[in-house]
C-alpha cells in the first residue's frame, strides 16, 4: 500500500511537469494554431539559464529562477517576432517544420553555450525531504506539484474572469473575427508565446531538480506532447489530466513492469516508450483527445 | 511563355521531353560513369552517401511533398531497412539481391501499418503518430537481443553472384545505378493514375474523395511506397557502413532527411535530388572549411558533430520562411528569368 501511495505520488509529481509542458503546448495551439515541437527545447533552455546563474554565478535561487523565467518569455517573444509572425496563414506543414527546425536549432546552441554535460541546479530543495505519515517525499516533488496546481487555477481564473484572457479565447476560437472586434491580434499571438515559454520554463526547471540539467532533458517535451493529445489540444483541463495520467501509468510501469525479457527482448526501462505507446493509441482511439471535440470540416 | 507544341499524345507522354534533356541525360550518365575514376576514396565516400540519400530523400518527397502526409519517422524506416538486410545477409546467407528487396518490403509492411492512423489522422496529429512510431523502433531496437542494442551489429559487405563489392568504387557504381533507378521509378510514378491521386490527395483530400479516388488506399500507398524506399536506402546504408547501432536511426536522421526534402523542393523529383547533394555536403563542407583553420584551433572538429544538426534545423526554418519552394523555386527563377531576358516576363 505504501509503495502503490509513494508511486502515486513520484507519478504525480512528474505528472505535474508533463501537465504544465502540455500546458504550454495547448496554450501556443490554442492561440495559434501551431504545435510546437520546440516545447521541449524552451524547458531545457529555461532550466540552463537557471543553473548558468545559480550555480555558475552564485545568484540566489529564487531570483535565477526568475531571471530564468524573464528570459524564456523574452525568447518566446523573440521567437514569434523572428519566425511565426511571418508564417501566419501559411500551410500547416510550414509550422510544424520551423518548430522543429527551431528544436534542433536551440538544441544546437545550447550545446555550444553549456556543453552536452550533466549538471544541477544549486537549490535549497537538494536532497530534503518531508515525513508525512510514515512516508518520506522530496521536497522538489511537493513544491513541483503545488507550483503546477497554482498555476493551473491561475490560469483557469484568467481564462475566465479577466478580460485579456476572454480576449485570448477569442483569438484561439476565429483569429479574423476577433481582429474585427478590436482584439489585437499580433499582441494575443506574441503573449501567448511569451506565456507558454514562462510555463515551459518552470516545468524546466522543476525537471532539472528531479533529474538533470541536460540537452537530452528536451525529450521529455515529446513525452508531455502525449498528455497534451491525449487531453485533447485545446484544453487546459485536459492537459491538466493527460499529464497526470502519463506521469501516474509511466510511474506504475517503471516499478511493475521493468527489466521483464520474453524471447530475447529485453523490456528494460518500459517507461522510456508508455508515453509514445499512450500517443499511439490515443491517436488510433480517439484523435481528439479526451476533452477535445471532433473537428467537423465544412467544405 | 516555356510552352512547346506537341502534336502527338506519343510526345506527350515522352519521359525525355526533348533534345535538350536527352543530350543533358546522356551528358550526365558519361560523367557518372567517368567521375568514380578522376575522384579520390574522400570524395568516393561522400558520392556515396549522397547516392544513397538520394533514395531515402526520393521516397520521403513522395510522402510529403507528392501526399501531402507529415512524416518525422524516416529514420526509422531507414533502421528497419537496414536491420532487416543486416540480420538476412549475416545470421542466414541470404544473398544481397534477395535481401535488398525484402528490406525494401519489410518497411513498406511497417510504413503501411505506421499509414492506416493516417486515415483517420491528419497534420499535426499524423507527425506525431510517426515520431511516436519511430521513438518505439528505436527502443526495440535497443532492447531486443537480436539488433544488439546499444552495440549494434556488423554487416557483411555486398556479395554479388560471388562478386564481393570492396572498393569505394565498386560500391559506387551500384549504388549509383540503383539511385538512378529510383529516380526513373519516381519520376515515372508521379505521371502515373497513383502518382496523380497523390497530388489530389495533397492539394484537397475531401475533393479528391468527391472525385472518386479512394483515399485510404492512395494514403496506405504512400507510405507503403515511401517507406519502401527508405528502406532500400536503409539496406545500402548498412552495407555502406558495415556496422549499424541504433544511433545511426534517431530522429537527427529525419530531421536531415526532412531538410533535404524542404531544401531541395517540395513535390519535385529533381529538387529531392538538389536536397540529398546539399545536405549531405553540407557536413563534408564545414569539415573542409574547419580543416583550414585545424593548426589555430585544434578542437574544431569536435564542433561539427554538434552544430551540423543546428544547421540543418537553420536551414530548415531559413527556407520555409523565404524561399518555401527550395531550391528547385530558385533554380525555376532563374531559368525564366534568363529565358525571358531583357524583358521581365
Amino acid at each position: 500500500m505504501e509503495k502503490i501511495i509513494e508511486i502515486l505520488f513520484n507519478g504525480l509529481s512528474m505528472g505535474a511537469i508533463y501537465a504544465l509542458i502540455a500546458l504550454g503546448f495547448v496554450l501556443i495551439f490554442k492561440s495559434t494554431g501551431i504545435l510546437n515541437f520546440a516545447q521541449g527545447e524552451l524547458c531545457m533552455i529555461g532550466a540552463f539559464i537557471c543553473y548558468h546563474f545559480c550555480t555558475l554565478l552564485n545568484v540566489p535561487y529564487l531570483i535565477s529562477f526568475l531571471i530564468a523565467i524573464a528570459l524564456g518569455a523574452l525568447l518566446g517573444i523573440l521567437v514569434d517576432l523572428l519566425f511565426f509572425r511571418r508564417l501566419v496563414g501559411e500551410p500547416l506543414f510550414a509550422t510544424i517544420m520551423v518548430t522543429v527546425g527551431l528544436a534542433s536549432i536551440l538544441t544546437c546552441v545550447t550545446g555550444l553555450i553549456w556543453g552536452h554535460d550533466f549538471y544541477s541546479i544549486r537549490s535549497p530543495f537538494m536532497g530534503k525531504t518531508v515525513a508525512l505519515g510514515g512516508m518520506v517525499f522530496s521536497q522538489v516533488s511537493l513544491y513541483s506539484i503545488g507550483v503546477s496546481v497554482l498555476l493551473f487555477a491561475l490560469f483557469i481564473l484568467f481564462f475566465k474572469r479577466s478580460l485579456l484572457g476572454i480576449a485570448w479565447k477569442g483569438t484561439a476560437e476565429n483569429s479574423d473575427i476577433a481582429g474585427l472586434m478590436g482584439i489585437n491580434v499580433k499582441k494575443m499571438r506574441m503573449i501567448a508565446w511569451a506565456v507558454a515559454s514562462i510555463v515551459a520554463v518552470v516545468a524546466g526547471v522543476f525537471l532539472a531538480e528531479l533529474s538533470f540539467v541536460h540537452t537530452s532533458m528536451s525529450h521529455t517535451g515529446i513525452k508531455a506532447m502525449s498528455a497534451a493529445i491525449l487531453g485533447g489540444m485545446k484544453s487546459i483541463g485536459g492537459a491538466v489530466l493527460g499529464g497526470v495520467i502519463i506521469g501516474v501509468v509511466e510511474g506504475f510501469i517503471a516499478s511493475y513492469f521493468t527489466g521483464i525479457e520474453v524471447a530475447g527482448f529485453h523490456f528494460g526501462d518500459l517507461s522510456d516508450v508508455t508515453a509514445f505507446a499512450i500517443m499511439i493509441i490515443v491517436l488510433m482511439v480517439r484523435p481528439h483527445g479526451i476533452f477535445g471535440k471532433e473537428d467537423v470540416e465544412r467544405v | 511563355m516555356s510552352s512547346t507544341l506537341k502534336t502527338s499524345y506519343k510526345e506527350d507522354m515522352a519521359l525525355f521531353q526533348n533534345l535538350w534533356v536527352k543530350v543533358w541525360l546522356c551528358i550526365l550518365i558519361i560523367l557518372m560513369t567517368i567521375v568514380p575514376f578522376l575522384v579520390d576514396r574522400y570524395q568516393l565516400s561522400i558520392i556515396n552517401e549522397i547516392c544513397i540519400a538520394v533514395i531515402g530523400a526520393l521516397g520521403l518527397n513522395l510522402l510529403i511533398g507528392y501526399t501531402g502526409q507529415i512524416s518525422l519517422g524516416h529514420g526509422a524506416f531507414l533502421a528497419i531497412g537496414a536491420y532487416t538486410s543486416g540480420l538476412l545477409t549475416g545470421k542466414l546467407g541470404i544473398p544481397f539481391l534477395l535481401s535488398l528487396p525484402i528490406s525494401g518490403l519489410m518497411a513498406a509492411l511497417l510504413g503501411m501499418i505506421v499509414g492506416i492512423p493516417s486515415l483517420r489522422l491528419k497534420g499535426l496529429y499524423l507527425a506525431l503518430g510517426t515520431l511516436a512510431f519511430a521513438f518505439i523502433v528505436e527502443y526495440v531496437l535497443f532492447h531486443w537481443d537480436l539488433t544488439q542494442g546499444d552495440m549494434g551489429i556488423a554487416v557483411d559487405r555486398i556479395r554479388l553472384c560471388g562478386f564481393v563489392i570492396k572498393s569505394e568504387r565498386q560500391f559506387c557504381y551500384l549504388v549509383m545505378t540503383f539511385a538512378a533507378l529510383a529516380t526513373i521509378c519516381a519520376k515515372n510514378l508521379v505521371r502515373t493514375k497513383t502518382g496523380r491521386n497523390f497530388i489530389a490527395i495533397r492539394d484537397r483530400d475531401i475533393a479528391a474523395e468527391t472525385m472518386g479516388i479512394h483515399i485510404a488506399k492512395y494514403k496506405v500507398t504512400a507510405f507503403g511506397i515511401s517507406s519502401f524506399y527508405g528502406g532500400v536506402a536503409g539496406c545500402f546504408m548498412a552495407h555502406y557502413q558495415q556496422w549499424i547501432s541504433p544511433g545511426n536511426f534517431d530522429l537527427s536522421v529525419s530531421i536531415a532527411y526532412i531538410a533535404m526534402v524542404i531544401i531541395g523542393g517540395l513535390g519535385s523529383i529533381l529538387g529531392s535530388i538538389l536536397g540529398a547533394i546539399l545536405i549531405t555536403g553540407i557536413p563534408h563542407g564545414i569539415m573542409y572549411v574547419t580543416d583550414m583553420f585545424k593548426e589555430g584551433y585544434p578542437n574544431i572538429s569536435n564542433f561539427i558533430v554538434d552544430i551540423k544538426l543546428g544547421i540543418f534545423g537553420l536551414i530548415i526554418v531559413l527556407t520555409l520562411l523565404f524561399e518555401p519552394q527550395g531550391l528547385l523555386g530558385i533554380y525555376r527563377r532563374i531559368k525564366i528569368y534568363w529565358k525571358t531576358w531583357p524583358y521581365k516576363y
